[in-house]
């Protein structure tokens, strides 16, 4: 709302600097936003919160500045003579959608003659960013800025049958506004038409047909209450805003509705001429009083954490505006004012004392309590998940939670469900909550490429949304991971990180068959029989789909179950004393025997001595094992926790490997 | 042996050693001629000394004394080379210095997200307060999101145009009012399904991902990260709010802050203010706060006659930004690992 100083002193005496009025009014609700000098005046700008529209006018704005400083208030007194006929005689007025309209006034001025506005009044409305058109409708604007209550002047010759009807649209129905452009109108809309045709688009424009000319002589002054719902949607669908219908969507004073007629018919008088219809149409009901509100003044400290004297809690009511009914030690009672829809509760009250007293007043070192507060558990292992990821070498990356259609439907591992969408899109054509992580990061991989990044390794700790029918969506924590590394290298990044939370965690790997991995450098790793996470390199055509230049790995860990598994206080087991004994073993088996089961063997054949195994390598030589061979290599190492173990001992328990591992495996040892 | 044999035997050894030692060309060599003549199992020394045993009772003085020079000669001899080949090593050659200002083998380590560190520190803050940190959905219900935040239904704050509500076959037509369900746009929800599941009092701050609609420019983005504190208990007033917003600020910035609140409007909070932190000469704003609305505290469950509530709310982007030298928010989402690793 820009306000101009030179008007704003009508209404009450500016006799502070700008910078303090500036000052005081951020300091009680007004922000200031800026000012600017405009040909001799200052227009200031000041944020009006959508809580109270009784500042959305001059006498608001004034208002606030008369309690601040203790000044008096002058506003006009509206005083229209008036003449003959009654208006009755003249015109009619009907609702037919009082849930639409709850009142309509009209009053009427014959003979008056339009011209230009005076050069004050013009110049106030260029101050704050009006275009002067004529004597008349300038005067409508001024006192809708001046009190905030929009009005609209129709050329009454032009309104045929002498009838106001507020009414909906009928089917079809259009009409130009006085911006010369035609709207369609559709039910749900306020309409203000004559006998025949819609006149004015209910509370946001007047139309084209009855706009004043110069040649009009006599007018129709309306002012109404329209639904703050109604309009908002009226003007959204119409992609049509005024400032008639940013005051009726935040609420306007029902009381002083008639006020802003009668003084819009003062100034019209006094500038175009012309004689006043005697009397107002008036039509639904008058507003019914407001509730009167208990405030007790215990609650003052006992919210704001200050002691307000009570005479200076009823000083700053009464000075906003309330009636005061009752005042004793403990309470107040009061009957809130027209103008002040948002008060309606005691709590509304204390604040009202709180920002006049001054937020300033309030302490900012009273002792708050001390208790403890514990870290949570997900917090504690995702430390330790950024710990091993950035020690790997793997930078965070953050990307959107909605993607659009391709990067949704490119890869979905742990559901097969359709994603969520949204009504709008977040962000260029993203409309689908996430199922996986690595589509996103595939295209952060690729915004690397083009910049020609040499190394792009990234990890993400995310949500992905797996949807659960009509309910809310299941909301698993993911952790996301590309890179331009091996898989095996990726896959050990994984198991590093199972390890570093967990070192008992045993995961089981399987193939896997996503269609976007090399079935041969990829798999899926279980826990407990359940999916817990995949590694896999991706397909040539998986690169093309990313529009990715060089090889890249993927990974993603279900965070969630691993915040379930970790165990983040491990208990101490003593090291034995006694050295260790490492026996290499090199084992020729068939292609088709997978390491975890060679393993299983070999762990269960050391007995008490096992310590640890150590994969080495696989390694093949068609002419030397034999075309469907391979061989294992692995280091083992055995300790006694009793005592030394000889190389007799340990010489042992290899063969017992061995024989163990050609009985069940069909291995031979190199 | 007679001693004279023995004798005999000692000098050739001693000539030997000594002319391969003088001639020996590298260290190599050297090593293969001292374990020749003086190793401890098989040299050749040793061998001769085993002699010493077939000498007669009234030579053994001799033969030994002569032993013992020949063996001291040797060892001189092996000394010498040894010198000479040191210092063939440095002499001759191009002189090289070593060079401590050559770099190290540095190891290439990541970095977390800038959003996270300062998330992270937020969280650290608040919780030496004694905030725990709650987590809830993103995906939200109009209960969670509106009605309990006292965003009655007609409210603008419900437009469909200011929140991304999900959609079902029957809201794309257009048909219905629409899905329920929406992406959340405050972390205040979470509050509310923490003291809607445990009695006052509550001190807990909420953090994750926030969505409003939007247009992605250098200041704004249709997602971002919130922090949202609340405390209710008995006796919790505005001065609270100050004091623990000043305790916060002054971790924050390390340095004495002050605290200026300006009259705001939220539908959840009754007073509300915006929050300004005092910083170099000036005042920056910071966020939003308040006192927990009645109709707030009803809703969950709690009387507002016997508990009141303060909360506050930043957005981790803005103090991020302000405080790193970004000036454009969409970095963050970027994901250039140049820009990650500046951090």
């Amino acid at each position: 709302m820009i306000v101009s100083w030179n008007w704003l002193k009508q209404y009450v005496r500016l006799d502070m600097s700008l910078e303090e009025l500036e000052r005081r009014l951020t300091m009680s609700g007004l922000n200031h936003e800026g000012t600017e000098e405009i040909s001799g005046d200052l227009a200031i700008d000041l944020e009006v919160t959508s809580n109270r529209p009784d500042c959305l006018g001059y006498l608001g704005v004034a208002r606030e500045i008369a309690v601040l400083w203790g000044h008096e208030l002058k506003t006009p007194p509206a005083n229209a003579a008036e003449g003959r006929p009654p208006v009755g005689d003249l015109l009619k007025v009907r609702i037919d959608c009082p849930e639409l309209c709850c009142r309509y006034t009209a009053r009427v001025i014959r003979g008056v003659k339009v011209g230009p506005s005076p050069r004050w009044m013009a110049r106030r409305l260029e101050t704050v960013g009006l275009t002067p058109i004529n004597n008349v409708v300038d005067i409508s604007n001024y006192v809708l800025m001046e009190c905030g209550q929009p009005l609209h002047t129709f050329d009454f010759a032009k309104l045929k049958g002498a009838e106001i009807i507020v009414r909906q649209p009928r089917p079809g129905e259009a009409i130009e506004a006085i911006d010369h452009k035609t709207y369609d109108l559709e039910p749900g809309m306020c309409i203000i038409a004559d006998a025949e045709d819609a006149v004015a688009i209910g509370g946001v424009m007047g139309g084209a047909v009855t706009e004043i000319s110069d040649a009009t002589t006599d007018l129709l002054i309306e002012a109404a209450e329209f639904d703050p719902v109604s309009i908002r949607n009226t003007a959204r669908r119409l992609n049509l805003h005024s400032d008639s219908s940013y005051r009726f969507e935040r609420g306007v004073d029902s009381e002083a509705i008639d006020w802003a007629s009668r003084r819009c018919c003062e100034l019209i008088l006094e500038l175009a001429g012309g004689e006043l219809c005697e009397g107002v149409l008036d039509v639904g009901p008058q507003p019914s009083p407001r509730e009167p509100i208990v405030l007790r003044l215990a609650q003052l400290p006992r919210v704001l954490g200050i002691d307000v004297p009570a005479e200076e809690v009823r000083k700053i009511l009464t000075d906003l505006g309330v009636s005061e009914i009752r005042a004793g030690a403990e309470k107040i009672e009061v009957v809130p004012p027209g103008w002040r829809r948002d008060l309606t509760r005691e709590i509304d009250l204390v604040e009202e004392v709180g920002r006049i007293h001054g937020y300033d007043q309030i302490p900012e070192d009273v002792g708050v309590p001390m208790v403890s507060s514990t870290r949570t558990r997900e917090d504690r292992v995702l430390a330790k998940v950024r710990h091993v990821l950035t020690a790997s070498g793997f930078d965070e990356a953050m990307t959107l939670s909605v993607v659009d259609e391709r990067l949704s439907e490119s890869f979905s591992p742990w559901t097969d469900a359709e994603p969520l969408r949204s009504l709008t899109p977040v962000l260029r054509g993203a409309d689908r909550l996430r199922r996986s992580l690595v589509p996103s990061l595939l295209a952060a991989r690729r915004t690397n490429e083009a910049l020609a990044n040499p190394e792009i390794e990234l990890f993400e700790i995310a949500k992905v949304y797996l949807p659960q029918g009509e309910k809310l969506p299941a909301e698993e924590l993911m952790l996301g991971i590309t890179s331009g590394r091996e898989f095996s290298a990726v896959k050990g990044v994984v198991e590093a990180t199972v390890a570093a939370l967990n070192p008992a965690i045993k995961l089981e790997a399987a193939n896997d068959d996503y269609n976007l991995l090399d079935p041969e450098s990829s798999c899926q790793l279980k826990l407990d029989g359940e999916l817990f996470a995949y590694v896999g390199r991706l397909r040539n055509d998986g690169l093309k789909q990313f529009d990715l230049r060089m090889p890249t790995t993927v990974a993603e860990v279900s965070l969630s179950t691993l915040v379930k598994a970790a165990a983040l206080v491990p208990r101490h087991v003593a090291q034995p004393p006694y050295p260790a004994m490492t026996r290499d073993l090199n084992l020729v088996v068939d292609e088709a025997v997978r390491w975890a089961d060679v393993a299983a063997t070999v762990r269960a054949n050391c007995g008490q001595y096992f310590e640890s195994l150590r994969y080495c390598d696989t390694y093949r030589d068609p002419d030397r094992l034999g075309p469907d061979k391979k061989s294992l290599l692995m280091t083992i190492v055995l300790r006694w926790k009793e005592g030394t173990m000889t190389g007799e001992e340990a010489d042992r328990i290899r063969d017992q490997i061995v024989a163990a591992c050609r009985r069940t495996h069909g291995a031979e040892l190199r | 042996m007679k001693l004279s044999e023995f004798l005999a035997e000692l000098d050739e050894l001693a000539r030997q050693a000594v002319e391969t030692m003088e001639a020996a060309g590298d260290a190599d060599a050297l090593e293969a001629l001292r374990i020749r003549f003086l190793g401890a199992k098989s040299g050749r020394l040793k061998q001769v000394q085993k002699g010493l045993a077939g000498i007669d009772r009234t030579d053994k003085p001799v033969a030994g004394k002569r032993f013992n020079e020949v063996k001291k000669q040797l060892e001189a001899a092996l000394q010498k080379a040894t010198q000479r080949l040191l210092n063939a090593e440095t002499i001759g050659e191009p002189i090289r210095q070593f060079d401590p200002t050559v770099p190290g083998d540095r190891f290439r380590f990541g970095h977390l997200h800038p959003l996270t560190q300062t998330s992270e520190e937020l969280k650290d803050i608040m919780g030496r307060l004694g905030f725990t940190v709650a987590d809830g959905p993103e995906v939200e219900d109009r209960w969670h999101n509106f009605e309990a935040l006292n965003i009655p239904p007609e409210h603008p704050a419900r437009d469909p145009l200011d929140n991304f509500y999900l959609a079902t076959a029957a809201a794309a037509a257009g048909n219905s009012p629409g899905d329920s369900r929406l992406l959340r746009s405050q972390t205040s929800t979470v509050q509310i399904r923490v003291m809607e599941n445990t009695r006052p009092p509550v001190r807990i701050i909420s953090v994750g991902r926030v969505y409003r609609p939007d247009t992605a420019d250098a200041t704004h983005y249709p997602m971002f990260q919130q922090i949202e504190g609340l405390l209710v208990d008995r006796q919790v007033t505005m001065a609270d709010l100050k004091s623990v917003l000043r305790l916060f600020a002054i971790s924050f910035f390390e340095d004495d802050v002050h605290i200026r609140f300006r009259p705001s409007f939220f539908p959840f909070t009754e007073p509300s203010v915006e929050v300004d932190m005092s910083w170099q000469g000036g005042w920056i704003e910071m966020g939003g706060a308040g006192m927990v609305d009645p109709n707030v505290l009803r809703a969950v469950g709690y009387d507002p006659e016997e508990v009141t509530g303060l909360a506050f709310g930043l957005g981790i982007e803005r103090i991020c930004a302000r405080r790193h030298g970004i000036s454009d928010i969409r970095e963050f989402y970027k994901n250039d690992v140049r820009f990650l690793h500046q951090f």
